[in-house]
C-alpha cells in the first residue's frame, strides 16, 4: 500500500519536474536583454521567414547557453549525488577530489598564456582530470585502499592546487588577465556557442547513460566494501568506474562554465529529500532537477541587472536560502552520526 | 560433504607484525552449524572475514565448497556464501525492504534491479523471520536488536547455501541475543544451510548445538560438538581458572565465580 503510493508520488514528481523543466527553457529562449514576446517567440519557431533579429539572438545566443546551463546543472548535480553516494558523506561536493581546483588553475594558466578561449575550455578540462588522477596518484602512495585515505589526499591535493591557482593570480597582470581569472572563475553561460554544446554534449550523454545503466548499484556501493562486496559487487572497480563519471561530468561543465558552487551540493538533498534514498530514482532525478535549477539560475542571472550577475553570485544566494530552510525542516532528522 | 576447508591458514595485518591466525586446519561439514570462540584478540573475526573473502592477503588455503576461495570471482563467491557483519554499515535512511532486496542483487546482470518476484521472494522471507511490520521503516528507525534480524534476513535472500557472521549477538541484550539465535536454529534446521558464527558466549554454542572450535592466539585449541567441548577444562585454557557451570538451567550456562 505504502510502496503504491511511494511510486505515484514519484511519478508526479517527475511530471511536474519534466514540465517545470520545458516552461523554463523555453523562458530562457525569451526572457533577456532584448524582448522577446511569447506570441512573437512562437511565430517565429513556426513560420520560415521573418523575425531575422528574434531568430538570430534565439538560435545563435539563447539556445546554446540554455542548452549549456541545462547540462552543466545535470552533470554537477549528478557528479555531486555520485559523491556523496560513494563516500557516504552528505556534505560532499563534486569538487571531493580536487577536479574544481585543478580546472580552475588550468583555466587561469590559459588566461595568463593568452590563448583562445576555446583552449582555456581545454585547458581547464585537463587540468581538472589530471588533479583527480594526482589525487588517485598521492592515495596510493599511501598502500591504503580506503575512502577516507582517498578523500585526505584530495584535500591534499585540492589546497595545492589552489596555492597554485594564487600564485597564477599573483602572477597575472592587474588590469587586465587578472580580472579575466576573476570572473572566469566566477561562473558564467555569457560566452557559450553552440560549438561548446558539440563538445559537452557527447561527453554528458555517454556520461548518463553509463551512470544510469548502473544506477540500482549506487545503492549497494553506497553500503560500503564489505556489504558491497558480500553481495556481489565489486566495489573498487564500480567507485572508481563512478570517480570516473563524476571527474569528467565535473570537468567539463567547469571548462565551459566556470566554477559554479553549491548546486552539485544543494541538489541532490533536494531530491533524496522528495524521492528518499534509492539511487534507481535520485540519479534520473538529480539530472533533471540539476538541469532546471541551472537553467532558473542562467534566467536570474540576466534579469535582475543590465549586466550579468555571475552564476556563483545566484547559485550561492539561493543555495543557501533553501540549504537553510532544508536543514530547518529536516532538523529533528538530523543526529550526531549523520 | 565439506563445506568449508581450512588449510595451513595464517594471516597477519601488517608485513612486520605477529600472526593473527596462525597456520589453522579445519572443515566445516555442509549443513552444519559452526560457531567461533575465543577471548578478545583470538583471531574470530579476522578468520570470519578471511573465509567471507573480505581479507586478501592471507597464507594457506580456503576452500568453499571444494572451490579455492581465490579463484572466485566477487559474484561467484556472493552466490555461495552471505556474511553478516557485526554492525552494518548501511545508512540509517534506507527502508528495511530496499536493504533486504540488495540481496537479490548477487543474481542480477549489472544493469538490472530487482522484480515483482524478487520483492515477492523477500516478503515471504520476512514473513519467515517475523519482520513484515519493519519492512516500510526505516533502518535509523528500528532497534539494534531488529536490525540484526533484518542482516540476517538479508543474508538469507542472496540464497546461499553458507551463511557467515561475525558476532550477530554483540551489543545486543539477552532477549534480542536470544530471538537471532533461535532465527539461526529454526533456518538451519528447516533450509539445511551452513552457517558459522563467531560468538563471545559459550552458551550460544550450547543452545545451538553446534561444532565448536575453541580459538586462543589464532590457533585452535579444540574442536568438536558443543556438549563435548564446552567442558570446565577446555574453557580454563581460553577463559582461565575462574570459569565454572551453572546447574539450574536446561542446558548448561556458563558463568565465574565472584
Amino acid at each position: 500500500m505504502l510502496n503504491q503510493k511511494k511510486n505515484w508520488m514519484t511519478g508526479v514528481f517527475f511530471t511536474l519536474v519534466s514540465l517545470t523543466f520545458v516552461v523554463v527553457f523555453i523562458l530562457a529562449l525569451i526572457v533577456g536583454r532584448y524582448d522577446i514576446s511569447i506570441g512573437n517567440f512562437f511565430k517565429m519557431l513556426f513560420s520560415q521567414n521573418g523575425y531575422e533579429m528574434e531568430r538570430s539572438i534565439v538560435v545563435n545566443l539563447r539556445l546554446p547557453r540554455t542548452i549549456i546551463a541545462a547540462l552543466t546543472g545535470l552533470a554537477l548535480s549528478v557528479s555531486g549525488l555520485l559523491y556523496q553516494e560513494t563516500f557516504q558523506n552528505k556534505l560532499v561536493s563534486p569538487d571531493l577530489l580536487g577536479v574544481s581546483s585543478g580546472a580552475g588553475v588550468g583555466a587561469a594558466l590559459a588566461i595568463v598564456l593568452g590563448v583562445s578561449s576555446v583552449f582555456v575550455s581545454f585547458f581547464a578540462f585537463g587540468f581538472g582530470v589530471l588533479t583527480v588522477l594526482a589525487t588517485m596518484f598521492v592515495a596510493k602512495a599511501f598502500q591504503n585502499k580506503s575512502s577516507m585515505v582517498l578523500t585526505l589526499s584530495g584535500i591534499i591535493v585540492g589546497g595545492c592546487m589552489g596555492a597554485v591557482l594564487s600564485f597564477v593570480k599573483y602572477l597575472a597582470d592587474a588590469e587586465t588577465t587578472l580580472a579575466s581569472i576573476t570572473f572566469w572563475l566566477m561562473g558564467s553561460f555569457e560566452h557559450s556557442v553552440m560549438d561548446d554544446v558539440y563538445v559537452l554534449l557527447p561527453i554528458v550523454t555517454i556520461c548518463s547513460i553509463v551512470i544510469l545503466a548502473i544506477s540500482y548499484r549506487v545503492n549497494i556501493v553506497a553500503l560500503g566494501r564489505e556489504e558491497a562486496q558480500t553481495r556481489g559487487i565489486n566495489y573498487r572497480a564500480y567507485r572508481t568506474l563512478i570517480i570516473i563519471v563524476a571527474t569528467l561530468l565535473t570537468a567539463s561543465s567547469v571548462a565551459f562554465a566556470g566554477t559554479i558552487s553549491w548546486i552539485g551540493l544543494v541538489v541532490p538533498h533536494i531530491v533524496r529529500l522528495m524521492l528518499g534514498r534509492d539511487t534507481k530514482k535520485t540519479i534520473p532525478m538529480c539530472m533533471l532537477f540539476g538541469a532546471t535549477f541551472m537553467v532558473i539560475a542562467d534566467i536570474l542571472s540576466r534579469v535582475f541587472t543590465a549586466a550579468e550577475i555571475p552564476l556563483s553570485a545566484v547559485t550561492g544566494f539561493f543555495g543557501t536560502i533553501i540549504f537553510v530552510v532544508l536543514l530547518f525542516v529536516r532538523r529533528d532528522t538530523i543526529r550526531e552520526n549523520d | 560433504m565439506k563445506m568449508i576447508d581450512v588449510k595451513e591458514l595464517s594471516f597477519k595485518y601488517q608485513k612486520k607484525g605477529k600472526l593473527v591466525l596462525d597456520k589453522l586446519n579445519f572443515s566445516c561439514e555442509k549443513g552444519t552449524v559452526n560457531v567461533l570462540i575465543g577471548l578478545n584478540g583470538s583471531g574470530k573475526t579476522t578468520l570470519i572475514k578471511t573465509i567471507a573473502g573480505l581479507l586478501e592477503n592471507y597464507q594457506g588455503e580456503v576452500f568453499i565448497d571444494g572451490k579455492n576461495l581465490k579463484g572466485l570471482s566477487i559474484k561467484e563467491r556472493a552466490k555461495k556464501m552471505a556474511y553478516v557483519s557485526q554492525h552494518s554499515n548501511a545508512v540509517d535512511d534506507f527502508p528495511v525492504l530496499d536493504y533486504l532486496l540488495f540481496g537479490t542483487v548477487n543474481k542480477m546482470n549489472f544493469y538490472q534491479s530487482p522484480k515483482e518476484e524478487d520483492k515477492k521472494r523477500v516478503l515471504d522471507y520476512a514473513k519467515q523471520f517475523g519482520i513484515t511490520h519493519l519492512l516500510d521503516k526505516k533502518l535509523g528507525e528500528i532497534s539494534g536488536g531488529e536490525r540484526q534480524i533484518v542482516s540476517i534476513c538479508g543474508a538469507i535472500v542472496q540464497d546461499t547455501d553458507l551463511v557467515v557472521l561475525d558476532e550477530p549477538t554483540s551489543a545486543l541484550d539477552i532477549k534480542n541475543q536470544h530471538a537471532v539465535l533461535a532465527i539461526i536454529k529454526k533456518i538451519a534446521r528447516e533450509q539445511g544451510k551452513t552457517f558459522i558464527l563467531s560468538s563471545h558466549n559459550p552458551n550460544h554454542a550450547l543452545y545451538l548445538s553446534s561444532n565448536v572450535f575453541l580459538l586462543r592466539h589464532g590457533k585452535i585449541l579444540a574442536q568438536g560438538q558443543a556438549e563435548d567441548i564446552i567442558n570446565i577444562e577446555a574453557l580454563k585454557t581460553v577463559y582461565g581458572e575462574d570459569i565454572c557451570y551453572s546447574v539450574e538451567l536446561p542446558y548448561k550456562e556458563i558463568s565465574f565465580k565472584d
